[in-house]
């Protein structure tokens, strides 16, 4: 393999006080990152939080203001064709080569990499065996996202770079590649940066996740830390005995439960613990005010609060 | 370096491959045969001679259609198939690829030279046998023929990656090109005698590389009897050569920092935002 011993101490990217200016508007500032080798790192936020912005400085297709970036050792702005040898790319916006045929497009792709894959093997990975002769431009959407990671991984990218892969997909679509992301990630062990608006797809394909809003990241940690870290109190649903639905806000649910069961001559009905969500926490901070710098983690309750009364308004069903 | 030649290799074989995707379109070879088409039944619907020579006009517009289909291989084709590519995301994937520019110059350079090459021995050998056109006369001649075509082409291609690289989508760009193109068809002297045009528009045409790519052309195909109709009474090869050679120089120039520019503007955000204007302005998205 191309993989020096010496990145394996680095983590693969590396990002320090990163900052970006277009004239006096500031897109990013202060964006710190680090993502391990053989790690599925998700970068989530808003449209024009900056996530575009700071992966294609990674990419090395965005010149930055200010900031240290490393990826893979070296700098993106100055890196050479080496580098992009190992690096894959994976872009929602790749409409190309529609005249070739799937294999012909991998086999031609194969050329330019000194170790690449099998294509026929990378057909099988991604399921488009039956796909091979047929035309680019006859693939299905999901298909043709596939030929994209086809294509992103015909390579052997030490990092691999997913930008909201599965906009567009249909849940079958979205099932079978996420599968294939976590079979590339955990036996091939592929880094993978993903960019997406998709908190379901975060939680499930990502060790962990940086939450960017307005230009800094806001939070950073596994999806069950993250979840923790807005919303510290679990829901516990039910429907008391005169048949009102109940919700309550309980940083102990175990023990809200229990009680109830104490005081219930029987089973209580519609008894539900649900348990605070990533979602929650990316509601959280992205309502939370752009420029709160020392924030911390007083104002979470409220907001927590804050919803909880909403949610009691709703009928419980 | 092993990139440096994986990519020489790869670019030969995207030329190949592409070629081969142009012969297999019907609309694309279609469009390329109607160009000769229309050039032969011109040339054949004129019985004259050109005017104070012995030399048909069929060989004078043959002559004049053959230059003329070098200049559109440069400057519509190129600047077309350059767009299309980087609105479709191709310069961009060619760009995330190790060698992927290198590569994708190459083998636009085969396809383009390919494409240019057999369009003229196309229009040369049917105009040969269908109507009685213009062949080159011994090896002198044959030689004028390939290094005017040769020189053609230098003078337009890096002029047509040029603009291809600065226009903004596919569709304004075809309007773009195409007026000043059909002028300068019709300004260059390459279907009638310039010399029936006024004075002021022979000085115009004469600044552009058509006129003289159409001259250098009839000087290889046309005998020298006919150098009469020529405004200056002759071929004027020295100032072929040096015309086309400043446009050559001049498209490199340009065309070297506005491809790398072009290249280093793509992002996969740009590419977004275009697809989305294009689509806004109903353009087929497929």
């Amino acid at each position: 393999m191309t993989a020096p011993g010496r990145t394996e101490v680095l983590p693969v990217i590396r990002v320090r006080d990163l900052a970006m200016a277009y004239g006096d508007v500031d897109v990013l500032r202060g964006v710190e990152l680090d993502v391990h080798r053989g790690e599925v790192f998700a970068l989530l936020g808003p449209n024009g939080a900056g996530k575009t912005t700071t992966v294609e400085i990674l990419e090395g297709f965005r010149k930055r203001s200010g900031g240290e970036v490393s990826v893979l050792g070296t700098d993106p702005e100055r890196a050479g064709e080496a580098w992009r040898a190992r690096i894959g790319l994976v872009l929602q916006s790749w409409r190309d080569h529609r005249r070739w045929r799937v294999v012909e497009l991998l086999t031609h792709f194969a050329d330019y990499y000194p170790d690449p894959r099998d294509p026929a093997e990378l057909l099988s990975l991604v399921g488009l065996t039956e796909q091979a002769g047929h035309q680019v431009d006859r693939l299905s959407g999901g298909q043709r996202r596939r030929l994209d990671v086809a294509l992103g991984i015909i390579g052997r990218p030490e990092l691999l770079f997913l930008d909201e892969p599965t906009t567009g997909f249909d849940p079958q679509a979205r099932h079978e590649f996420h599968v294939l992301v976590e079979r590339l990630a955990r036996d091939e062990g592929v880094t993978v940066l993903l960019t997406t608006h998709d908190l379901a797809e975060a939680e499930r394909l990502a060790d962990r996740i940086a939450m960017l809003v307005g230009g800094r990241i806001r939070a950073c940690g596994t999806p069950a830390e993250l979840a923790r870290r807005a919303a510290a109190q679990a829901e516990v649903r039910w429907t008391s005995d005169d048949g009102t639905p109940r919700r309550e806000r309980t940083a102990a649910p175990s023990q809200l439960v229990w009680e109830l069961h104490r005081h219930a001559a029987g089973p209580i009905a519609d008894l539900e613990v649900r348990r605070p969500t990533l979602e929650d926490t990316y509601l959280h901070m992205v309502h939370r005010p752009a420029d709160g710098e020392g924030g911390g983690d007083g104002a979470e309750g409220m907001d927590t609060d804050a919803r909880h009364d909403v949610g009691q308004q709703v009928p419980a069903t | 370096m092993t990139h440096t030649t994986n990519s020489r290799r790869a670019g030969l074989r995207r030329g190949g491959i592409e070629l081969r995707h142009l012969l297999g379109n019907a609309k694309e070879v279609t469009g390329h045969l109607t160009n000769v088409a229309v050039a032969l039944l011109v040339a054949a619907y004129l019985g004259d001679d050109v005017p104070g020579t012995q030399t048909p006009m069929t060989h004078l517009v043959l002559a004049g259609f053959a230059a003329y289909l070098l200049f559109q291989v440069g400057l519509i084709n190129l600047p077309q198939i350059l767009v299309t590519e980087r609105e479709e995301g191709t310069l961009l994937r060619l760009r995330a690829t190790p060698g992927g520019i290198t590569a994708y110059l190459i083998a636009k350079c085969l396809l383009v030279v390919v494409l240019a090459v057999g369009t003229l021995a196309l229009l040369l050998t049917a105009g040969a046998l269908l109507v009685d056109g213009p062949l080159p006369h011994g090896p002198g001649d044959w030689l004028t023929l390939l290094w005017v075509t040769a020189l053609g082409l230098l003078a337009v291609v890096p002029l047509g990656a040029a603009i291809g690289a600065v226009l903004p989508n596919p569709r304004e760009a075809l309007a773009l090109i195409m007026l000043p193109t059909m002028g300068l068809l019709l300004t260059s002297g390459a279907v009638f005698p310039i010399t029936a045009l006024p004075v002021p528009v022979q000085q115009v045409a004469s600044f552009f590389p058509l006129k003289w790519m159409a001259q250098g052309l009839r000087s290889a195909l046309l005998p020298d009897s006919a150098q009469t109709a020529e405004p200056a009474g002759s071929w004027e090869l020295p100032m072929v050569v040096l015309v086309l050679t400043t446009w050559a120089v001049l498209g490199f120039l340009l065309a070297v920092p506005l491809l790398r520019r072009a290249a280093r503007r793509e992002s996969g955000s740009r590419l977004t935002a275009r697809q989305r204007k294009a689509a806004q302005s109903g353009a087929p998205v497929a």
